[in-house]
């Protein structure tokens, strides 16, 4: 094993992780701004697509890491559970995959809420089918950069005639540097041990490794559950990866409908994000925005809940609580939230409705959620379905997360404040699950393993 | 989740739940001759923070009662309990945090070996629970809710208990209160 160097004073000092073997994409921040690709890819014939998998593990190994690269671009790949099973990983191996992973995310949409128009059945084509059996994403500081490495990518599967792209999704950064509903994101993310990456929570020691890459200990202590042989786990994670289109309109109206004024407008906003538009915390900054806290990496993720248990300053039911509650239910003894973080790296897709604009201009818009992480059970799945589609862990049961949580019209949001708390009902839904996948992105040996195969 | 009842339940799981709340059933084999030591670990427990009766403050929040039972002379122990959300979602944290606090009594049982890694508690409690054969709640809510409401009550008793009270209520948005006031 290479070892990478650890940096006093980051995040990598107790173990020292393979970074050399895992892919970029899964411990990188991307780019700022950014423009992407994703691809979706069958595989007809099993010796192309393996032929595929070494030339992209070439591809996968050149990120803005890499000594003497000019490549500024991140590229991951990785392979559905049919995917594995069509590229000829022996049945002994593919069985050591987590169960979640084995279904499929089509067959947990009931678990994960994905009902009604979320349900499988209205999934844009192909997301959730059979054919989908490899994914690549890119993603570059801009058009040009990504440009020369999509060819790279697309250039790899050119004369292989047993391989085709089936789905292709570009996505970019809006030019407000926000996501379609108006906020700035992928903020809240853990510092992971040994990764090397400055450290932006200083109120909260970095997760274990393992927690985010297979072959490390996690934070029970024990390695995550693995496929053999050890060479194709190892440096791995699982992927999580969600078509989620946004209805700005709605959302919009929704305020609009709700607010005596514009300044009451964001602030009900903000109060169902957790965080104002410049990605300013509530918690830190309760009464307006603050674009340069928002703005400074070294402040806007370093805070803690503990002095708001009530949620006066940051409702208990904000996204971005429930999707991390980090100390608010330390007291509790009840939940470990260390066992439940998510790497996320998600990007914004389709173009923005015009500032003011109220109705709907029937733009497919909104956002290519992407979580990593080893365990999909206690991780996506336990966000999504404790903290996000449900309320009992704050003691609110009936409500759900005002933007991701689903609803059929009548969901409630409850806004702590005094002297009189607000709640705001009859929310519709702001986000409809357009697809998506379990993927599992192996470590670049593990590439060159599948590729290898011959059976 | 709130209209889900027992007849929901997914039968491959342990645990019947009703509403936001599971049962939770646990029983043990106690190891030959930790009879008595077992007893006094319980009486212990009694006497810590939260477990003195009249305490109401349980260190794990989501449990709404909690009850150890010892039978068949000190041979066997009943682990009983009702509490909010999904056991299934909820085995690991239960195994990372709560279950170190009751390791002096379950030292005193059989199958446990330190809990050494998660394998090791899925098995533990696994091989313990037994799903109730009835189940019934006689109040719907979480202890959160349930706190709450008991605090509210106390205020409003408060309110009540000031010679203003009659006056102050009369304001018709306080009508649903007054309706309550009578025999509060």
């Amino acid at each position: 094993m290479t070892t990478a160097p650890t940096i006093p004073g980051d995040a990598g000092q107790a173990i020292a992780l393979d970074v050399d073997d895992i892919q970029a994409g899964a411990l990188s921040e991307r780019p700022s701004p950014y423009v992407g690709r994703y691809l979706l890819l069958r595989v007809d014939d099993p010796r192309h697509g393996r032929e595929l998998v070494r030339r992209l593990a070439a591809v996968a190994a050149i990120g803005p890491d890499t000594p003497g690269s000019a490549a500024d671009a991140w590229t991951t790949v990785a392979f559905t559970y049919r995917g594995l099973e069509k590229l000829g990983v022996p049945p002994a191996s593919l069985a050591g995959f987590a169960p979640e992973f084995r279904e499929g995310m089509a067959a947990r949409a009931q678990e994960l809420g994905d009902v009604g128009e979320s349900s499988p059945e209205h999934w844009e084509e192909p997301l959730g089918s059979p054919d989908v059996h490899v994914a690549i994403s890119v993603l570059a500081p801009d058009a040009a950069r990504l440009g020369a490495v999509a060819e790279r990518a697309r250039a790899a599967s050119d004369d292989l005639g047993g391989v085709e792209v089936i789905w292709r999704q570009d996505c970019y950064q809006l030019p407000s540097g926000r996501t379609s509903f108006g906020f700035k994101d992928g903020i809240g993310q853990p510092d992971v041990e040994g990764s090397g990456r400055p450290l932006r929570n200083p109120t909260e020691e970095p997760i274990k490794a393992g927690e985010f890459v297979l072959g490390y200990p996690d934070e029970t202590g024990s390695l995550p559950p693995m496929p053999s042989p050890d060479v194709l786990g190892r440096n791995g994670t699982y992927l999580v990866f969600r078509k989620l289109h946004t209805r700005v309109a709605a959302y919009r109206r929704f305020l609009r409908e709700r607010a005596a004024d514009r300044a009451e407008e964001e602030l009900l906003g903000a109060k169902m994000v957790g965080r104002w538009p410049s990605g300013a915390p509530l918690a830190v900054a309760p009464d307006g925005d603050d674009p340069g806290l928002g703005a400074d990496p070294a402040r806007n993720n370093a805070f803690r809940y503990g002095d708001d248990r009530r949620g006066l300053k940051c409702p208990a039911g904000a996204h971005s609580r429930r999707a991390n509650p980090r100390d608010a239910l330390e007291h509790e003894m009840s939940v470990d939230t260390r066992l439940h973080r998510m790497i996320r790296r998600g990007t914004s897709y389709g173009p923005p409705l015009p500032a003011g604009v109220l109705d709907d201009d029937d733009q497919d818009r909104g956002i290519i959620f992407v979580f990593a992480g080893t365990h999909l059970d206690r991780q996506f799945e336990f966000v999504k379905t404790q903290w996000l589609n449900d309320g009992v862990f704050i003691g609110t049961p009936e409500e759900k997360d005002p933007l991701v949580g689903g609803s059929d019209g009548h969901g409630t949001f409850t806004i702590p404040h005094r002297p009189i708390r607000r709640r705001l009902t009859e929310k519709p839904p702001f986000v409809v699950t357009r697809g998506g996948d379990y993927l599992f992105a192996p470590g670049l040996r593990a590439m060159r393993w599948i590729a290898d195969l011959d059976t | 989740m709130t209209t889900m009842t027992a007849t929901d339940v997914q039968s491959a799981r342990p645990g019947l739940r009703v509403g936001t709340t599971s049962e939770f059933t646990l029983f043990f084999r106690v190891r030959p001759g930790h009879g008595e030591a077992i007893r006094q670990a319980l009486q212990d427990l009694q006497n810590s923070d939260g477990y003195r009766p009249g305490d109401y403050r349980i260190p794990i929040a989501v449990i709404h009662e909690a009850r150890f039972a010892l039978f068949d002379d000190d041979t066997r122990l009943l682990f009983a309990t009702s509490f909010d959300g999904s056991w299934d979602a909820y085995m690991l944290d239960f195994a990372s945090k709560p279950l170190q606090l009751f390791a002096a009594i379950f030292e005193h049982v059989e199958g446990y070996e330190g809990l050494p890694d998660l394998a090791a508690v899925k098995n533990f409690i696994l091989d313990a629970q037994v799903t109730a054969a009835a189940y019934a709640r006689n109040y719907p809510g979480t202890v959160k809710q349930l706190r709450k409401a008991t605090a509210l009550e106390e205020a409003f008793q408060r309110v009540l208990d000031d010679p203003g009270a009659e006056g102050a209520l009369q304001n018709p948005v306080l009508q649903p209160l007054l309706d309550q006031a009578a025999d509060a």
